[in-house]
């Protein structure tokens, strides 16, 4: 077992709201990113134990889904939002401005392993297209020039937490109406930046 | 059965059972509609939309898969319209898209799903001017099948296969759009012993089996229908030729037997049939070697040299070995030559690996292989089955798995249908007895299980578990099973026509078609049909060999029988060999025992004769020529015929089919029974009833020592076909000495240390390997590996660091 005995804890109390072992397949590999910061065979390997799974039917899962991240995608990933909302805003540029500065194409990490660049389907935020996250935490309202300015900050100063409100103030435009994201404690990365809803966060809180 | 309903198919009404996919429903009455995903024998996905039709329904018209379409009474479904034209035309374009079309160059083209249909129901021209997707090719996805991503259409039948029928889900689809395509995990590959199902049930040549890529093109070969030589289920099969070749075998849905499938020694192990190391002439003994000579000359020696035998010391000093390997027809031939032309009722077809030959020909209630689909429970108290008997264990496992029928699994250790048994219990090797006692008297653990055995129907799947087992344990199994209020048996046994060949009186106590020596009326009509039937007491395999190697015996005939390779204990097999004054025998290879003996005739094998094979269910099926034997080989029953001739004896036989018609004429339980009666009921054949013996309780002693031995047979091992059967070969386990951790640390030894096992009958040095599902004190050694000298049949072993 490669786990830590914390993640371990985290497995166990994962398994007991599902008595049927291997629906606790998705819990499970967000756990085994925040302990690797992807998705290793090995991690896999370990799902696959606890949910009675076999590891290629856990890589089935987990590679359907955009969110479990394969393979090690930088210190940050910066997402750029590019469905129809964004797109009719300007994303593209935003995009373009992102893959420069950054100097790698959607889906690759920099050299250095800081940066890591996505474009993804609507992030929910079309209120106040274009929007960008790092690390899932949220700019709205942001120029191609606002996205250049970020990846360099993110590569110059490399902050330990990336807080959705810090960001919108550096670098982002204007909010949508609706703006109701007051985190304070914001991503603490590697990914994902937030446990399974509904457990883990919720239980290591109590 | 549930109910039926009314449904109609392009305006003509048939009547289906309620819920059978509407798929199917109108192919079985003519109607074909094109799929790629739906297999009649997988669940229903929906993928692939090719088989889209309308049906009628309140809102009009609709668009609807088949396959996932229930039939239900009334419904109304169009599968020619112009709506399903262009959805058809559509699908197919789509699925063209990424596929290469490299059709010249697949194995698959001139008998593929996806090619075919492209004619039939295609749009005739692409709009896609993009570039397709391309992968590395070929990658192995197990030691026998490589994968070709780009030509996947994604039907996920190699996927449903691999998780709802053979249990092994190590191959899946993976990604999403564009990029899904089927993957193994990193080191570990769809090592499944039923990978090769998938290369047949691929609607294209995403899939193909290292032993025929590239080695034909379809429209070249021959094909005929046969049953399969390996395992004793009968399963129903094709094989395909071509230039004197063997190239391949596919299995039949024979609903009765195999339902289409095959392990994967099933389906590669013909590779032997065509080996460079086939025996071709017949070889005399030549100081140490042989030379070659003549029929003429080997046959003439044969029949002065057993003639000798008879002449000073009777017919009973005569040993014969074997039957198992070859048709009902050679085996009845053998038994014949035996008892009358020999006067000895010395032969054995179970080579020591089989439970009382009674118990397997004739005993009742028996159960069938398709009762296993009503059992409520199933008792399994036998082989492993996923090693010794394939499809059988794919028919457990489909009963428990798609039905929910109760599994009761008593082994010495773990066994490939442990995940699915509701009830599993491990026992000492050598503790059956008392083992079986306490589960007759529902005490403790077994108390759930053995209530559960009271409802019927109930099948007992009762053979041996392991070779160091007493043989008489399965007697009183069965015996136990009888008397269950609703229970049949189905007795198991591991080596091809065993069945066959015991039905036909190659076992010291039967003579052909299940008659027991005690059956004085059945003996008296042999003696009238043979001339004579000996009447001293016949040997078993054990006993023979002893008889040779003490002097009791002088001289022995192997038909097919590999004694030093099949016994446990191959060193007294050796030494009766060596011993006996005279050995003929029948062969297709020089094999360790054949080697020693004085005379060598080349026989005929599978696919290169004609006959029937009876499966352990009591079934008879045909089995087909389609080769010519290599050189001067000759079918078993012609070459004892021509040996009983120069022994003035003829039998009578001039082919094959004569022999067939005499058994039909003597043999009770195959009375009437002529080929084409067999052939007419293809592919499952007729099934026989002649069951008369009910198994008594005999009360077997328990071995009681530090360490006891379990040797048991996996899929892949060191037996001549496997051996040269190249796919195959090098897939056996190899020597080891699985042992349970504590019994390690006990010894000192951790894995892959060596240590010596003292059986028996010989000592091996194997290395060692942990196995947690092994009761303490139990050391399992798998049987027949190369290099690995016998132990013999004694429970009781010594095992000591190295
Ligand atoms: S490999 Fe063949 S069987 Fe498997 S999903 Fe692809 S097309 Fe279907
Ligand atoms: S389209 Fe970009 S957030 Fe909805
Ligand atoms: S056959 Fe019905 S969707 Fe594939």
């Amino acid at each position: 077992m490669s786990w830590s005995p914390e993640t371990v804890a985290r497995a166990e109390r994962i398994m007991q709201r599902y008595p049927e072992r291997r629906s606790a397949v998705m819990p499970l590999l967000y756990l085994s990113m925040l302990e690797d910061g992807y998705l290793t065979d090995d991690g896999m390997r370990e799902v696959a134990e606890w949910t009675g799974l076999t590891p290629v039917q856990v890589k089935s899962v987990a590679s359907f889904y955009g969110m479990f991240k394969l393979r090690y995608t930088g210190k940050y990933l910066v997402s750029v939002c590019t469905s129809i909302s964004c797109m009719l805003r300007g994303a593209d540029d935003v995009m373009a401005a992102v893959e420069d500065e950054a100097g790698v194409p959607h889906g690759e990490t920099d050299d250095d392993g800081v940066i890591a660049v996505e474009h993804v389907e609507c992030i929910g935020a079309c209120g106040g297209a274009p929007a960008v996250q790092v690390n899932y935490e949220l700019i709205e309202g942001i120029t191609p020039e606002q996205a250049r300015d970020l990846v360099r900050w993110l590569r110059e100063e490399q902050p330990d937490k990336i807080v959705a409100d810090d960001l919108q103030e550096r670098f982002g435009g204007t909010r949508s109406f609706d703006w109701a994201i007051r985190e304070t404690e914001g991503a603490v990365g590697p990914f994902p930046a937030f446990g399974p809803y509904g457990t883990v966060a919720e239980e290591d809180r109590s | 059965m549930a109910d039926l309903v009314k449904i109609t198919v392009d305006g003509k009404e048939i009547e289906v059972e309620a819920g059978t996919p509407v798929i199917d429903a109108a192919i079985d009455n003519g109607t074909y509609i094109p799929h790629f995903c739906h297999h009649s024998r997988l669940e229903p996905v929906g993928l692939c939309r090719m088989c889209l039709v309308e049906l009628e329904t309140p809102r009009g018209m609709v668009l609807t898969p088949s396959c996932t379409l229930p039939a239900s009474e009334g419904q109304v479904i169009h599968t020619k319209t112009p709506v399903v034209d262009k959805a058809q035309e559509g699908v197919l374009e789509f699925l063209l898209i990424n596929h290469p079309l490299d059709c010249p160059v697949c194995d698959k083209g001139g008998e593929c799903p996806l090619q075919d249909q492209t004619l039939g129901y295609g749009p005739g021209e692409s709009r896609f001017v993009e570039e397709k997707r391309h992968f590395e090719k070929p990658v192995p996805v197990s030691d026998l099948v490589l994968l070709d991503r780009e030509r996947c259409i994604l039907c996920s039948r190699c996927v449903r296969f691999a998780e709802e029928v053979a249990g092994d889900p190590l191959i899946e689809i993976t990604a999403r759009g564009n990029q899904a395509h089927i993957e193994t995990f990193p080191d570990e590959p769809f090592s499944s012993y039923f990978s090769g199902n998938t290369v047949q049930i691929c609607p294209v040549g995403a899939l193909t089996a290292t032993a025929y890529r590239f080695r034909a093109r379809p429209w070249d070969l021959r094909k005929v229908e046969s049953t399969c030589p390996h395992c004793t289920a009968g399963e129903a099969i094709e094989i395909d030729a071509s230039q004197n070749q063997v190239l391949r075998f596919n299995g039949i849905d024979a609903d009765a037997t195999n339902q289409g499938w095959l392990s994967d020694k099933c389906r590669f192990g013909f590779e032997f049939i065509g080996s460079a190391e086939r025996l071709t002439v017949p070889l005399v003994r030549d100081g140490d070697g042989f030379r070659e000579s003549t029929w003429a000359e080997a046959l003439d020696l044969v029949a002065e040299r057993l003639g000798a035998v008879i002449e000073s010391r009777g017919g009973e000093a005569v040993a014969g070995f074997g039957g198992a390997r070859g048709t009902n027809e050679d085996a009845y031939a053998f038994s014949k030559f035996m008892r009358a032309v020999v006067g000895s009722n010395h032969i054995d077809a179970r080579m020591d690996d089989a439970p009382a030959a009674e118990l397997l020909a004739a005993v009742q209630p028996r159960a069938t292989i398709g009762d296993l689909d009503t059992a409520s429970t199933i008792l399994l108290w036998g082989p492993d089955l996923k090693e010794e008997a394939g499809t059988l264990y794919l028919r457990v496992r489909q009963a428990v798995q798609k039905r929910g029928a109760k599994l009761v699994v008593v082994h010495p250790r773990r066994t490939g249908l442990d995940d699915r048994a509701t009830w599993k219990f491990t026992y000492r090797p050598g503790t059956g007895f008392g083992t079986l006692e306490a589960f007759a008297s529902g005490a403790g653990d077994f108390a759930e299980a053995r209530k559960a055995l009271d409802e019927g129907p109930v099948v007992a799947v009762v053979g041996l578990t392991g070779m160091t087992e007493d043989p008489t344990l399965a007697t009183a199994v069965a015996a136990f099973a009888a008397g269950l209020p609703d229970a049949k048996i189905l007795p198991v046994a591991r080596r091809s026509n065993t069945f066959g060949a015991l039905d036909m009186g190659c076992a010291p106590g039967l003579l052909p078609g299940r008659v027991s020596f005690g059956d004085a009326d059945a003996v008296a009509a042999f003696e009238a049909a043979f001339g004579a039937v000996p009447d001293h007491a016949g040997l078993d395999t054990s006993g023979m060999l002893e008889g040779l190697a003490n002097g009791d015996l002088a001289a022995a005939v192997l038909v097919g029988a590999d004694p030093v390779r099949d016994v446990p204990d191959g060193a007294l097999a050796r030494r009766a060999l060596e011993a006996a004054d005279f050995v003929v025998a029948l062969d297709l290879f020089l094999t360790d025992s054949s080697s020693l003996a004085d005379v060598v005739l080349p026989a005929e094998g599978f696919a290169e004769k004609e006959g029937t094979f009876t499966n352990l269910e009591g079934r008879v099926s045909k089995v087909n020529r389609i080769v010519a034997g290599p050189g001067q080989t000759q079918p078993d029953w012609s070459i004892l015929e021509e040996i009983a001739r120069r022994m003035g004896r003829p039998m009578g036989f001039d082919s094959a089919e004569t022999v067939a018609e005499e058994i039909a004429t003597v043999a009770p339980a195959y009375a009437d029974l002529r080929w084409r009666d067999v052939e007419r009921k293809k592919p499952e054949g007729v099934l026989l009833d002649g069951g008369w013996y009910t198994p008594k309780a005999p009360a077997g002693p328990d071995v009681d020592a530090d360490m006891v031995l379990h040797l048991a047979r996996t899929l892949y091992d060191d037996g001549v076909a496997m051996r040269q059967s190249l796919s195959l070969h090098h897939l056996a386990p190899g020597g080891v000495a699985y042992l349970h951790p504590g019994d390690a640390e006990r010894l000192g030894v951790t894995e892959g240390d060596q240590v010596v096992v003292v059986g028996s009958a010989g000592e091996a040095t194997l290395p060692v390997r942990f196995d947690p599902s092994l009761p303490a004190g139990v050391v399992y050694v798998p049987f027949n590996q190369a290099g690995v000298p016998s132990l013999g049949a004694g429970a009781a072993v010594e095992v000591r660091s190295a």
